[in-house]
C-alpha cells in the first residue's frame, strides 16, 4: 500500500473512534507537554546560570598569588607538601611579565586596594578604592553602569557605587557624573635602604564617568568591595599604599615591590586549566573556578536528566494509552481486518496501518504537547517575572524552549508512539482471516 | 503439471485440511482432488459442517493445506509465502461472502476502492474504475451510501463489484444468496452468471441448495464429511 492510503485510511480509522483516539492524542500531548515543560526549565536555568557566571568572567580567570603570602600558608600542606612557603618566588615584576607571556593569557593585572578620601563639592568621606582592569569592561556590573566605562587604561577617571555617591550628594547623586572629585591617598614612597619605604599624602582630582548599581564580579573578588573604581594602570601609577605592604615590609625581602594577588585573564575559559598548571609549575599558589564549572556542569547534566526522566514518565504513561486504544482497535475491528486480509491485504500492509495510527497520535499529541508545554513554561515565566518584580528584582529568563527541542520532543513522541503500536500491530497482522471472518 | 496447459483454472490433488482440538483430529477436508475448467461455472454442495467453507478458504489463499496440493490459474498455492498468497488473493481471486463483509463504516464508493489501494492501483485511475464496477452492478447511485442504508440484495452486488475491482480471474462465493430473499438471491445469481459468459470468471459457488446449482452451475461437487462424493452418494 502507498503512504498516502495508509495514511487516509489510519486517518478514517480514528475518525471512527474519535473520542477513544482524542483521549489517547490528549495524553500524548500531556505527556509531551511535561517533557518539554521539564527540560526547558532545565535548559533555562542552566543558561541563566552560565549568563550569570560567564558574564562575571570568572571561567576566564586564574587569581596567582605568592605561596609567602600568609594567606596560604594554610593552604600550604595540600597544595605541595615539600615547598615551603619561603622557598617560593616572590610575586614580582618579573613574574607578572612571565605570566603574561603564557599562551592564552590576555590580560594580568595586579588586585589594587587601597583606602582614601573623596572630596566632592565641599564634603569627604572615608572609602575603600580598588583597580578595575581593561577587562572589567565587559563585566555584568559595569555593562549596567549608569554613564560610561573609562575611556581609556589610564584615564584619571573614576567608577562610584551609587551608595556611596548618595553619601556626597544626597538627593541627586546622577549630577555628580561629568564632575571631578578629590581623592586624597597614601603614596608609598621608595625608601633611602632597601629595608624601608615612606608614606606620604598626596591627592589628586579624577573625574566621575559613572555610577554602578551592582557589585562588580558579583561581589566574587576582593576588589568587589571597594565603593570607588579607578583604571588599574592608573591606580599602579599612583603608587597606592596597600595593605599587603607591611606585610611585604617585615619579610626578609622588600625591596622591588611584590604584589598580593595577579588576576589572570584568559583569552577563554578553555585556556584557563593550562594557565592554572603552568602557574602552579612556576611555584605559586593558583586558582580559578574551573573546578567550581565543573560540578556545576555536573549538576545541571544531572538535573537535565531527572527532569527529563519525570518528564518522560508521562509520557511512558501515554505509550501505555495507545497500546491499550490499538488493542482495543484490533479486538473491535477483527472483522475489518479479517476482509482487509480476504482482499489482499498483507501482513506487513495491516501492520503498517496501525503503525500509521500510532505514529498519527504521537504527531498531532507531540505538536499539541509543545504548544501545551510552551503555554505552560510561558505561564510559569510570567508567574516569576511578577514574583522577581514584586521583590524589586530584575526579570529574568528561565525558560528556553529552543528549536531542537520542538523537534525532538515531536520526534519523540513519534517514536514513542511508534513502538507502543509494534504490539498491537503485530497482533492485528497475526490475525487468522479465516476465525476473523468467521460468522458469528 | 496440467495447469501448465492453461485448461484448468482450478486442480485441486488429494487436498487435505486437518485440525487437532485438543487430543483429536477434525479432518475438515479430506484427500479432495477435483479439476475445474478455466470459465466454467461450478457449484460446490454439502450439508453444514461438510467441509466446503473450508475447501473455499484453502482455494483463496486464507488458509493452509496440511497435505496435497491446489494449483490455482497454473500456480501452486504451497510454494507461496505469505505475501505471495496476499498478492494472490488481491490479483487472482476475489471473494463473496455470505452476509457480504462489506466494512460498515465505509461509503460503498470506499469499500470497492480497498483492493484497489492495496494492489497500489494509480490514485488518478480509482475513481472511474470504482464508477464503473458499481455501474455494472446498478448501484452508480448509490456510491456515497453506507453497507447499512442498502438493502441486502444491494449489498451483495456492491460485494461482488469490490471482489471484481482488481480483475480476477476466479471468483469464489461463500453462500451468495443465503442470507438474501428469493427475489434478490435470483438477482444475485443472475448478476454472477452474467459475469461468468461475458467476462469469462470462472466461478466457484459454495450452496447448500442444490436447486440452485442444478440452474446456474455447469458441474456440481458434491461433499459430506471433508470428502468428495457423487450425487447419488450425496442424496442418499
Amino acid at each position: 500500500m502507498i503512504r498516502q492510503d495508509l495514511f487516509e485510511l489510519a486517518a478514517r480509522n480514528m475518525r471512527n473512534a474519535r473520542l477513544r483516539n482524542a483521549l489517547t492524542t490528549m495524553g500524548i500531548a500531556v505527556g509531551v507537554a511535561s517533557l518539554v515543560a521539564m527540560l526547558s526549565l532545565g535548559i533555562g536555568l542552566q543558561g541563566f546560570a552560565n549568563h550569570q557566571l560567564m558574564k562575571s568572567g570568572m571561567f576566564q580567570t586564574v587569581f596567582v598569588t605568592s605561596r609567602q603570602d600568609i594567606r596560604n600558608a594554610e593552604e600550604q600542606a595540600d597544595a605541595k607538601p615539600d615547598a615551603k612557603p619561603e622557598e617560593s618566588p616572590a610575586l614580582n615584576d618579573d613574574a607578572r611579565k612571565k605570566i603574561a607571556a603564557l599562551p592564552g593569557v590576555e590580560e594580568v593585572s595586579p588586585e589594587v586596594r587601597a583606602t582614601a578620601e573623596v572630596e566632592y563639592g565641599g564634603r569627604t568621606n572615608f572609602t575603600l578604592l580598588a583597580g578595575l582592569p581593561e577587562s572589567a569592561r565587559e563585566e555584568d556590573a559595569v555593562e549596567k553602569v549608569k554613564g560610561r566605562f573609562f575611556s581609556s587604561a589610564n584615564a584619571d577617571e573614576v567608577l562610584l557605587r551609587r551608595d556611596f555617591a548618595k553619601k556626597l550628594e544626597k538627593d541627586d547623586p546622577d549630577s555628580m557624573l561629568g564632575k571631578t572629585v578629590i581623592l586624597r591617598y597614601a603614596e608609598r614612597q621608595s625608601g633611602d635602604s632597601s629595608d624601608s619605604f615612606s608614606i606620604e599624602r598626596k591627592e589628586k582630582q579624577f573625574r566621575v564617568v559613572g555610577l554602578l548599581d551592582e557589585e562588580p564580579f558579583g561581589g566574587m573578588r576582593m576588589i568587589s568591595r571597594a565603593r570607588v573604581f579607578l583604571p588599574t594602570q592608573t591606580a599602579e601609577v599612583m603608587n597606592l599604599m596597600q595593605p599587603a605592604d607591611t606585610q611585604q615590609l617585615v619579610r626578609s625581602t622588600p625591596g622591588s615591590r611584590t604584589y598580593s594577588m595577579l588576576t589572570v585573564r584568559m583569552k577563554s575559559a578553555a585556556y584557563a586549566e593550562k594557565v592554572e598548571e603552568s602557574v602552579k609549575k612556576m611555584n605559586y599558589s593558583a586558582y580559578s573556578y574551573l573546578d567550581a564549572t565543573k560540578s556545576i556542569r555536573r549538576f545541571f547534566a544531572v538535573l537535565d536528566m531527572f527532569l527529563g526522566i519525570f518528564g518522560s514518565l508521562a509520557l511512558a504513561v501515554a505509550s501505555l494509552a495507545i497500546v491499550n486504544t490499538l488493542v482495543m482497535a484490533v479486538l473491535e475491528r477483527r472483522r475489518e481486518i479479517g476482509i482487509m486480509k480476504a482482499l489482499g491485504a498483507s501482513d506487513a500492509d495491516v501492520k503498517k496501518l496501525f503503525f500509521a495510527e500510532a505514529a498519527t497520535m504521537g504527531l498531532i499529541g507531540g505538536a499539541l504537547g509543545v504548544v501545551l508545554g510552551w503555554v505552560m513554561g510561558r505561564a510559569i515565566n510570567f508567574g516569576t517575572n511578577f514574583y522577581l518584580h514584586r521583590m524589586k528584582m530584575p526579570a529574568e529568563n528561565l525558560w528556553t524552549v529552543p528549536l531542537w527541542l520542538v523537534a525532538g520532543a515531536i520526534g519523540f513522541a513519534v517514536l514513542v508512539s511508534v513502538l507502543a503500536g509494534i504490539y498491537p500491530a503485530a497482533r492485528a497482522a497475526k490475525l487468522d482471516p479465516v476465525q476473523a471472518l468467521r460468522y458469528e | 503439471m496440467s495447469g501448465l496447459t492453461g485448461a484448468d483454472a482450478i486442480e485441486a490433488l488429494g487436498a487435505s485440511r486437518y485440525y487437532t482440538m485438543g487430543e483429536a483430529t477434525v479432518r475438515a477436508v479430506d484427500d479432495v482432488s477435483f479439476t475445474i475448467g478455466r470459465g466454467e461455472f461450478a457449484a460446490l454442495l454439502g450439508p453444514s459442517g461438510s467441509g466446503k467453507s473450508t475447501l473455499l478458504n484453502l482455494l483463496a489463499g486464507l488458509d493452509h493445506l496440511t497435505a496435497g496440493s491446489i494449483v490455482v490459474a497454473g500456480r501452486d498455492l504451497n510454494t507461496m509465502d505469505s505475501e505471495a498468497l496476499a498478492r494472490y488473493r488481491r490479483l487472482t481471486v476475489g471473494m463473496i461472502f455470505q452476509s457480504f463483509n462489506l466494512v460498515p463504516t465505509m461509503t460503498l464508493a470506499d469499500n470497492i476502492e480497498l483492493p484497489l489501494r492495496f494492489a497500489e492501483t494509480p490514485r488518478s485511475e480509482r475513481h472511474e474504475r470504482v464508477l464503473e464496477l458499481l455501474t455494472n452492478v446498478g448501484l452508480a447511485h448509490r456510491a456515497s451510501h453506507k453497507p447499512t442504508e442498502l438493502s441486502g440484495g444491494e449489498q451483495q452486488r456492491a460485494a461482488i463489484a469490490r471482489a471484481l475491482a482488481n480483475r480476477p480471474s476466479l471468483l469464489l462465493a461463500d453462500e451468495p444468496t443465503g442470507n438474501l430473499d428469493s427475489r434478490n438471491g435470483q438477482e444475485v445469481m443472475t448478476l454472477l452468471r452474467e459475469l461468468n459468459e461475458k467476462m469469462a470468471v470462472t466461478v466457484l459457488m459454495v450452496t447448500h441448495d442444490p436447486a440452485l446449482a442444478d440452474r446456474y452451475a455447469r458441474k456440481s461437487l458434491h461433499m459430506a464429511d471433508g470428502k468428495l462424493v457423487s450425487r447419488e452418494e450425496a442424496l442418499r
